[in-house]
C-alpha cells in the first residue's frame, strides 16, 4: 500500500488513542512529510501552517464565536431563547425548530462551517438544556443547523468549487438553493415529529412562562426578539445589499452583538474579556485543526494522493452512477479527516474532467458533493461539526450522546441527496430560471 | 521543575491575552472597511492584509494556552478504556518524542523565517499596501515557540502523572 | 526517469493557467525528453503557499516551481517590465521582445542574481479590463468608481483617474460584484475569467486590457538543480518552454475568441473603448512605471531605468513599423 493511503488508517489510530485532533494531524503529516521531503519538511509543514495563517476567509471564524459569546455572557441570548420559548412553547420541538431555523439564517450569512454552529451553540445549548430537551437532541439539532453554512447560499466552499470545477458560481449556488430548502424543511418536520412522539419533559420554568401576562409577554418580545431580528437584518441585510462581502458580514455581527450589549446595559470589561477569552480559545482550536489539515493534505498530495485516486477510477471503470457513487465515496471519507477547503482543492480537480468526458451535469452532481461533504462534517467518528460542538459543550455532554444525536440528521441529510439523486431537476431547473442580472 | 512549568504556562498566558487583543483589533479593521467603503467610497488600503494577519496571530498566539486548558479537541471514549498509567505513558511519550520535536522543527523554520523576512525587509506580495513582514512572521514564531514549550510541558507533567486528576475524573 | 520534479503553481489546479502552461510544459517535457525527464504538477496552496513558490523553490522544499513575476513586484519593482503594465507592450510585440531582442535574457540575468535558472513557460493574452456595475466610456466614468484590481493598475486608477481601488480576495469578488459592494473588477483573460461567472454577476464588460496587456510565466529552479541535469537534457527541457510558450499562447487566443463570443451572444453588453481613452490610459501607465524607474534609479538601483529604455525602444519601433500587419480586427 502507499504512503498516502497509509496515512488514513494511522491517523484514526492516533485520534482514537485520545491526542488531539490538530496534533493526530500533525504528527502524520510529519511522518508523511518527512518520506517525500526528507530534511525539508519543516519548511513545508510551515508553508502548509502558513497558507492556513494567512486566509482571508478563516477570518469569519473568530469574529462569528465573538458574536455568540457576547451574546451568551451578556444574557441577551438566555431572554431570546426564554421569549422564544413563549411562543413556541407549545409547538412540537419548538426551540429546536427555533435553532435550527436560526441555523439556516445564518448560514445564508456565512459560508464557513464552524463559525455559525459554534455561534449558535453557545447560544442555543444552556436554553435548551433549561427546558430538557435531551443532549442528543440538542447535539444534532446545533451540528446539523451549523453546517447548514454550506448548502445555503452564499456558501463560500461552493464559490471555490465552482471556481476550480470551471463551472459557473450563479449556476452552482442556485442549483443548491432547492435542496437546501428541502434539507431545512425535512430538519425542520423531523423535529416536530420528534417533539410530538417524544416532548421535553415540563418544568417550572415552563409553568412560569404561561403564568406571564399577555401584556408582559408581548413587552418581553418586542424588548427581547426584535433586537436580535435587527442584528440579524444587520448581518444578512449587508451581504445583500453588497455593503459587506460575506466574511466582512461576520464582523457586521460582532459589532452588531458589542451594541446591543451596550442598548441593554448589560456591557461591562468582564464581560467582553471574557467573551474574549472564548473567542481566543475556540478559534485556537477550530483553526489549529484547519492549519494541521493543510499540512496533511500538502502531505497526501506530495505521496501521490491525487495519483492513488485518479487510479483508483480508471482500474475500477465504471459506468456513469458508478463513477458518481465513487466520487461521491471519496469525498465522504475525505470529508472525515479534510477541513472543506483540503478536500475540494485535493477532488474537485481530479473529478473534473472525468465528469465532463461522461457529460453528466456539472451543477447537478456540484450539489451532490456539496451535500456529501456537509453529511461527512456530520458523520462520526472524525466529525468536525461533533468536535467544534464538544469544544463548546457542557461537562455532562457526551460524545456517545453527540454521535446518537447527528443520526437522524445524517439520514434527512442522505434523504435530500437521495432526492436530488433521482430527481435532478431539483438542482438543475433554478439554475435556468435565475441566473444573470 | 515546576518553575519552569509555571513560567511556561505564564508565557503561554500572556500570549493568549495578547491574541484577545488581536481579536477586537480585527472586528475593528474589517467594520472600518466596511464602513469606509460603503459609507465613505474610500476603502483602505490596508484592512484586508490587516485582517488575515490578525486572525492568523490570534490563533497561533492563543494554541499553546488553549492546550494548557486542554481546549484542543479530542476523542477520548476509546482511551478512557485503557489502564490509566499505560495511558500516561502513552500520551507522554507521543508528546515528548513526537510531538514537541515536530513543532521544536516548526518554530526553528518558522525563527529563521522571520530572521529572513527582517533581513530581507520582505513586503507582501500582493498588497497594495505593502507593509514590512517580519512582524508577522515574528509573531507566527513566537506562538510556535510557546506551543512547542506547552507541548513539551504537557508531556512531562503526563509522565509524572501530575495530571492523573484529570484522567480519572473523565474516566 | 532520470529526474523527476514535484512543481507547484501559483493557481489552483484545473484552472486555464494550470492547464495551459504547466500542465502543457509537463506534456511538452515528457515527449521531447522521452520520459526521461517528469514534471508532476501540482496546484496552488497544496505544497508549498500559493504566493510563495520562489521560496519555496529558494528553500528547497520543491525542485522547480512556476510562478509570475507579478508577485515579485512589491519586492522589486523591476519585475513589472516582466510582469506586464499599464500601456505596455501587447502579446504579439512582447513575445517578439522576449524571444527576439533580448527580453528572455534581462529576465534569465535577473533571476541568475537572485540564484534561480528560470525558464519562461507562459505568456498571456491581453486581460478584460473590466466587468462592471457601471458603463465605462471615458476618463470621467472612472472617478469615484470602487475599482477591485491590484499592482501597477490600482495606483493608475488612484492617482491618474480618481477611481478607488478595492482589495477583494478572490473567493469573495463574484459576491461583491453581484451584490454591487465594488463597481467594477478585472481578473484575467476573456476565457480565464469566463468559468469564475463575472458576466453573470454584472452588466458591462469592458475591453481592451490597457492594464494588463499581456502577462508571463515562468518556470524556476536553483541554478544547481539545474546544472546537475544531464547536458543533453537542458537544450529539451528548454526547447520544451518555448514551445509550451508558442502554444499556450495561441490556445489563450483560440479559447478567448470562444469566451467572447459566449459573452455576446448572452445579456452582457461589450464596450469597446475609444482610441483616445485607450491612449490617455496607457499614456498614465507608462508615466507611472517611468516615474518608478527614476525613483529606483535615484535610490541607487538604475537596472529598471535601463530595462524600461530598451523595453521601450523596441516598443517604439514595434509601433512604428507594424502597420503592414493583418490584424483582421473589426
Ligand atoms: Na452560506
Ligand atoms: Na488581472
Amino acid at each position: 500500500m502507499s504512503v498516502a493511503a497509509l496515512m488514513f488508517p494511522l491517523l484514526f489510530l492516533f485520534v482514537l488513542a485520545g491526542i488531539p485532533i490538530a496534533l493526530s494531524l500533525t504528527i502524520v503529516s510529519a511522518g508523511a512529510g518527512l518520506l517525500a521531503f526528507g530534511p525539508n519538511v519543516f519548511g513545508q509543514l510551515y508553508g502548509s501552517f502558513y497558507s492556513a495563517a494567512t486566509n482571508f476567509i478563516l477570518a469569519a471564524i473568530p469574529m462569528f464565536v465573538l458574536m455568540g459569546a457576547v451574546l451568551e455572557r451578556s444574557g441577551i441570548a438566555e431572554r431570546l431563547f426564554k421569549v422564544m420559548q413563549i411562543w413556541l412553547g407549545r409547538l412540537p420541538g419548538g426551540l429546536a425548530v427555533a435553532t435550527i431555523a436560526m441555523g439556516a439564517v445564518f448560514a445564508a450569512a456565512a459560508g464557513v462551517v464552524g463559525a455559525v454552529e459554534v455561534m449558535i451553540g453557545m447560544m442555543a445549548i444552556p436554553a435548551m438544556q433549561r427546558f430538557r430537551y435531551s443532549n442528543s437532541l440538542i447535539s444534532g439539532t446545533i451540528c446539523a443547523g451549523g453546517s447548514l453554512g454550506t448548502m445555503i447560499p452564499p456558501s463560500v466552499i461552493a464559490v471555490m468549487y465552482a471556481s476550480l470545477a470551471q463551472m459557473s458560481v450563479g449556476e452552482l449556488l442556485a442549483g443548491m438553493m432547492l435542496p437546501g430548502l428541502v434539507m431545512v424543511l425535512l430538519f425542520i418536520a423531523y423535529l416536530m415529529v420528534h417533539g410530538t412522539l417524544w416532548p421535553p419533559e415540563r418544568t417550572e420554568l415552563q409553568d412560569e412562562i404561561e403564568d406571564i401576562s399577555l401584556a408582559e409577554k408581548l413587552r418581553l418580545t418586542i424588548t427581547s426578539l426584535v433586537p436580535i431580528v435587527a442584528l440579524i437584518f444587520a448581518v444578512l441585510g449587508s451581504l445583500l445589499a453588497g455593503v459587506a462581502s460575506p466574511t466582512e458580514a461576520a464582523s457586521v455581527g460582532a459589532v452588531g452583538a458589542l451594541l446591543l450589549c451596550v442598548a441593554y446595559g448589560r456591557f461591562s470589561v468582564t464581560m467582553l474579556r471574557e467573551s474574549l477569552q472564548i473567542t481566543v480559545r475556540i478559534s485556537a482550536m477550530i483553526l489549529l485543526i484547519v492549519a494541521a489539515g493543510t499540512m496533511f493534505m500538502g502531505t497526501f498530495a506530495a505521496n501521490g494522493g491525487s495519483r492513488l485516486i485518479r487510479s483508483s477510477v480508471e482500474a475500477v471503470g465504471m459506468g456513469d452512477a458508478g463513477i458518481i457513487i465513487f466520487f461521491l465515496l471519496i469525498v465522504f471519507l475525505l470529508g472525515f479527516v479534510l477541513d472543506w477547503t483540503a478536500n475540494v482543492l485535493i477532488c474537485v480537480p481530479l473529478f473534473t474532467p472525468i465528469i465532463r468526458q461522461t457529460g453528466i451535469d456539472p451543477v447537478w452532481f456540484g450539489t451532490m458533493v456539496i451535500i456529501v461533504i456537509q453529511t461527512s462534517y456530520l458523520t462520526p467518528p472524525m466529525a468536525s461539526s461533533i468536535f467544534y460542538l464538544k469544544s463548546i459543550a457542557p461537562p455532562d455532554m457526551t460524545y456517545g450522546q453527540m454521535c446518537r444525536g447527528v443520526v437522524p440528521f445524517i439520514i434527512l441529510q442522505i434523504l435530500t441527496l437521495a432526492l436530488v439523486a433521482f430527481y435532478p431537476p431539483l438542482s438543475t431547473w433554478l439554475p435556468d430560471q435565475i441566473v444573470g442580472f | 521543575m515546576t518553575g519552569i512549568f509555571t513560567a511556561v504556562d505564564t508565557f503561554s498566558r500572556i500570549l493568549s491575552r495578547v491574541a484577545e487583543a488581536v481579536a477586537l483589533i480585527l472586528v475593528a479593521s474589517m467594520i472600518y472597511e466596511v464602513a469606509a467603503r460603503y459609507v465613505f467610497s474610500a476603502p483602505t488600503i490596508w484592512a484586508f492584509d490587516i485582517s488575515y494577519m490578525c486572525t492568523g496571530t490570534l490563533f497561533v498566539l492563543g494554541a499553546a494556552y488553549a492546550l494548557r486548558e486542554d481546549a484542543h479537541v479530542r476523542i477520548d471514549f476509546l482511551a478512557q478504556k485503557l489502564p490509566v498509567r499505560f495511558r500516561q505513558v502513552m500520551e507522554g511519550t507521543v508528546f515528548v518524542a513526537l510531538l514537541a520535536p515536530i513543532y521544536g522543527g516548526l518554530s526553528w523554520f518558522a525563527v529563521k523565517r522571520a530572521w529572513r523576512a527582517f533581513t530581507t525587509a520582505e513586503v507582501e506580495m500582493v498588497s497594495p499596501w505593502a507593509p514590512l513582514m517580519w512582524p508577522f512572521y515574528g509573531l507566527l514564531a513566537l506562538g510556535l515557540i510557546a506551543f512547542t514549550l506547552q507541548i513539551f510541558v504537557h508531556g512531562l507533567r503526563i509522565f509524572a502523572g501530575n495530571q492523573k486528576a484529570d484522567f480519572e475524573l473523565k474516566a | 526517469q532520470e529526474v523527476t520534479w514535484q512543481v507547484p503553481t501559483s493557481v489552483p489546479e484545473g484552472s486555464p493557467f494550470y492547464i495551459n502552461f504547466l500542465e502543457r510544459f509537463a506534456d511538452n517535457v515528457d515527449v521531447l525528453t522521452q520520459g526521461r525527464v517528469e514534471i508532476e504538477p501540482f496546484g496552488a496552496g497544496v505544497l508549498v503557499p500559493a504566493l510563495q513558490v520562489y521560496d519555496g523553490v529558494k528553500d528547497g522544499i520543491i525542485q522547480a516551481g512556476h510562478s509570475t513575476p507579478s508577485y515579485r513586484v512589491n519586492q522589486d519593482p523591476i519585475n513589472a517590465i516582466f510582469a506586464g503594465f499599464p500601456g505596455g507592450m501587447g502579446p504579439e510585440a512582447y513575445i517578439t521582445w522576449i524571444y527576439e531582442e533580448g527580453g528572455k535574457e534581462a529576465l534569465y540575468d535577473l533571476r541568475a542574481k537572485e540564484g534561480f535558472k528560470s525558464l519562461v513557460v507562459g505568456i498571456g493574452s491581453s486581460e478584460i479590463m473590466a466587468h462592471s456595475n457601471v458603463p465605462v466610456k471615458t476618463a470621467a466614468d472612472l472617478k469615484g468608481l470602487k475599482y477591485r484590481t491590484s499592482g501597477p493598475w490600482a495606483e493608475v486608477m488612484r492617482e491618474y483617474f480618481g477611481a478607488v481601488p478595492t482589495v477583494v480576495p478572490p473567493g469573495e469578488i463574484y459576491t461583491l460584484l453581484q451584490r454591487k459592494g465594488v463597481d467594477l473588477i478585472e481578473w484575467g483573460p476573456p476565457s480565464g475569467n469566463l468559468p469564475e461567472g463575472f458576466h453573470e454577476a454584472a452588466k458591462y464588460i469592458i475591453v481592451p486590457g490597457v492594464h494588463q496587456p499581456t502577462f508571463l510565466w515562468e518556470v524556476v529552479l536553483k541554478q544547481e538543480t539545474w546544472d546537475a541535469v544531464a547536458d543533453d537534457l537542458k537544450p529539451l527541457i528548454e526547447t520544451a518552454a518555448e514551445l509550451t510558450t508558442m502554444q499556450g499562447l495561441l490556445h489563450f487566443y483560440a479559447e478567448d475568441v470562444k469566451a467572447l463570443e459566449t459573452y455576446s451572444k448572452g445579456k452582457n453588453e461589450i464596450i469597446t473603448l475609444d482610441a483616445a481613452f485607450i491612449d490617455e490610459l496607457s499614456a498614465a501607465g507608462k508615466d507611472w512605471i517611468s516615474k518608478k524607474s527614476e525613483a529606483e534609479k535615484e535610490a541607487g538601483k538604475p537596472e529598471m531605468a535601463a530595462l524600461l529604455a530598451d523595453y521601450n525602444t523596441f516598443m517604439d519601433r514595434w509601433s512604428a513599423e507594424s502597420s503592414y500587419l493583418i490584424r483582421n480586427q473589426n
